[in-house]
């Protein structure tokens, strides 16, 4: 079995709301997963109903494999230690604590802190640390470079690189398209509650279709402009350019980012 | 069983570092008893014979209705909850092991104030002791009950403050502890039976332990444990 995850279907409603539409897709053993959309998507509500944490109206979910959930930060008490929460969770899950995972994390520098007092990077490497401390097949992470500075987003990066290396599956919430695009095999697009794409990153840039973004730089300043043919439009602005006397200082053109390819995807929907 | 005794003892060190329970559940109260313990025996020597349950009435009020419900808040009011779902923990445990903290917290407290009272105030000791902590067991726990409904329902601090000061006052004004009830008006004096304190002190001063005296509480317990239940049920299936 292949799947870690599959999703058919999937309804979830607050009050009248509807937050999650019927939703499906899939996730494969051993992947980096990505469920991405903007604040208010339904990403948090349908990893919630994934991992139990929801209930739903409708549809099925079917896990193949024990579960390791990095909560957001302020699911611990202010005054618990790091050192503590690990144990208790260790005790909870009947299982002994794993000291390379401590030392990986560099939890040793912080056992002295209260929750409280832990900085935002220290807060999201405790938690995930708390997520694996059962060894679990599928670990899920929401929003887990939110908040941090650059240094720990490699950081966070790279023990999510070792997660997938070790075989795990990994699924995460995000609305950085950057994170997404460096770091995840697949990602699924929630939109509106709906999944309006889900595929690989250069799937979705097939999906969107030739679109290409020049980037000229002028005397008078840098300009992108979108278009589906370079020669078309790269030659007709030339020409203009050329026309009017302006000197052209520099040329790129790219198929863009995974971001502007998601906004032409919401926009779309939006249509 | 391992995790559980883990998770209590986790939760008394937890509450000890929690400024709001120590001040709640030792600093107010003892200076309440020293202030008050003062006062009373030298204007109405009488009241050497009642000063350790009435204080511990008023001690173990503020400690159940005032201290436990902000760490119910803070763990059932928040994202801490999910925390318990996610590890496949009952979520009854965390109300279970805060009460079981915080009944130890307040019985340490109790048992300052049956120290120092007679060395102090040369207030009574209690004729038989054993009865006396099993009168006040019961109360502990059955006012730590209705600290725990007001934890599980209401949902920010600062409402807490104000609605447990409802439940707090009339159980320290009209239960008999600073005053006699009999002086009351009849009809402060049945508003006073409604809350458990004017039944814990019964039960607490000497020949009080009586299932007279008892039922009442046992009634307000059970109540409590339902309402907690379906509270606790409520969450859950949020």
């Amino acid at each position: 079995m292949n799947k870690a995850i599959q999703i058919d279907c999937l309804r979830k409603s607050y009050g009248g709301h509807t937050v999650l539409k019927e939703i499906s897709f899939q996730i494969e053993k051993g992947e980096i997963f990505a469920l991405l959309g903007i604040n208010g998507a339904g990403k948090t509500t349908a990893l919630e109903c994934i991992e139990g944490l929801k209930k739903y109206e409708s549809g099925t979910i079917t896990v193949n494999g024990t579960m390791g959930i990095q909560l957001q930060s302020s699911s611990l008490p202010a005054h618990i230690k790091p050192m503590e929460a690990m144990r208790l969770f260790s005790k909870w899950n009947n299982v002994k604590i794993d000291d390379t995972l401590i030392h990986s994390l560099g939890l040793w520098e912080i056992e002295k802190k209260q929750y409280g007092q832990l900085s935002a990077g220290q807060k999201r490497r405790l938690h995930l640390a708390l997520a694996l401390v059962s060894n679990p097949d599928i670990i899920f992470l929401d929003e887990p470079t939110a908040g941090l500075d650059v240094e720990g987003r490699l950081s966070l990066h790279n023990q999510i690189r070792k997660l997938k290396s070790q075989g795990k599956t990994v699924v995460l919430a995000s609305h950085d398209m950057a994170e997404v695009e460096t770091l995840c095999d697949r990602i699924a697009i929630l939109n509106d509650g709906k999944i309006v794409f889900c595929g690989t990153a250069s799937e979705l840039t097939d999906t969107i279709g030739k679109k290409y973004f020049i980037h000229i730089k002028t005397e008078r300043g840098t300009e992108t402009i979108e278009a589906d043919s370079i020669e078309d439009v790269l030659l007709s602005l030339l020409g203009e350019l050329k026309q009017k006397g302006i000197k052209v200082l520099d040329i790129k053109v790219d198929k863009g980012t995974l971001e502007q390819h998601f906004m032409e995807i919401a926009r779309r929907v939006e249509k | 069983m391992n995790a559980f005794l883990y998770g209590v003892a986790l939760q008394w060190k937890l509450d000890i570092r929690s400024k709001s329970l120590l001040v709640t559940c030792y600093v107010v109260p003892l200076i309440f008893f020293l202030l008050m313990g003062g006062i009373f025996t030298s204007v109405m020597p009488d009241m050497k014979d009642t000063l350790i349950p009435s204080m511990i009435v008023m001690g173990v009020s503020m400690g159940a209705f005032i201290g436990l419900p902000p760490s119910l808040i803070e763990t059932y009011g928040s994202d801490i909850k999910k925390v318990y779902k996610a590890n496949g923990v009952p979520l009854y445990l965390g109300l279970i092991t805060m009460a079981i903290s915080a009944f130890v917290h307040l019985m340490m407290m109790c048992i300052i104030i049956v120290l120092l009272a007679p060395i102090l105030f040369e207030a009574a000791l209690p004729s038989d002791l054993p009865i006396f902590f099993m009168a006040l067991a019961v109360y502990v726990i059955v006012s730590l009950s209705i600290g725990s409904i007001l934890g599980l329902v209401v949902k920010n601090q600062a409402k807490l403050t104000m609605i447990a000061q409802l439940v707090f006052l009339p159980s320290i004004m009209l239960s008999g502890i600073m005053f006699p009830i009999e002086l009351l008006p009849k009809t402060f004096e049945l508003v006073g039976e409604i809350f458990p304190a004017s039944w814990g002190y019964k039960l607490m001063i000497d020949d009080g332990f009586q299932i007279e005296n008892m039922w009442y509480l046992i009634l307000v317990l059970g109540a409590a444990i339902i309402v907690c239940g379906l509270l606790l049920r409520k969450q859950k299936s949020n």
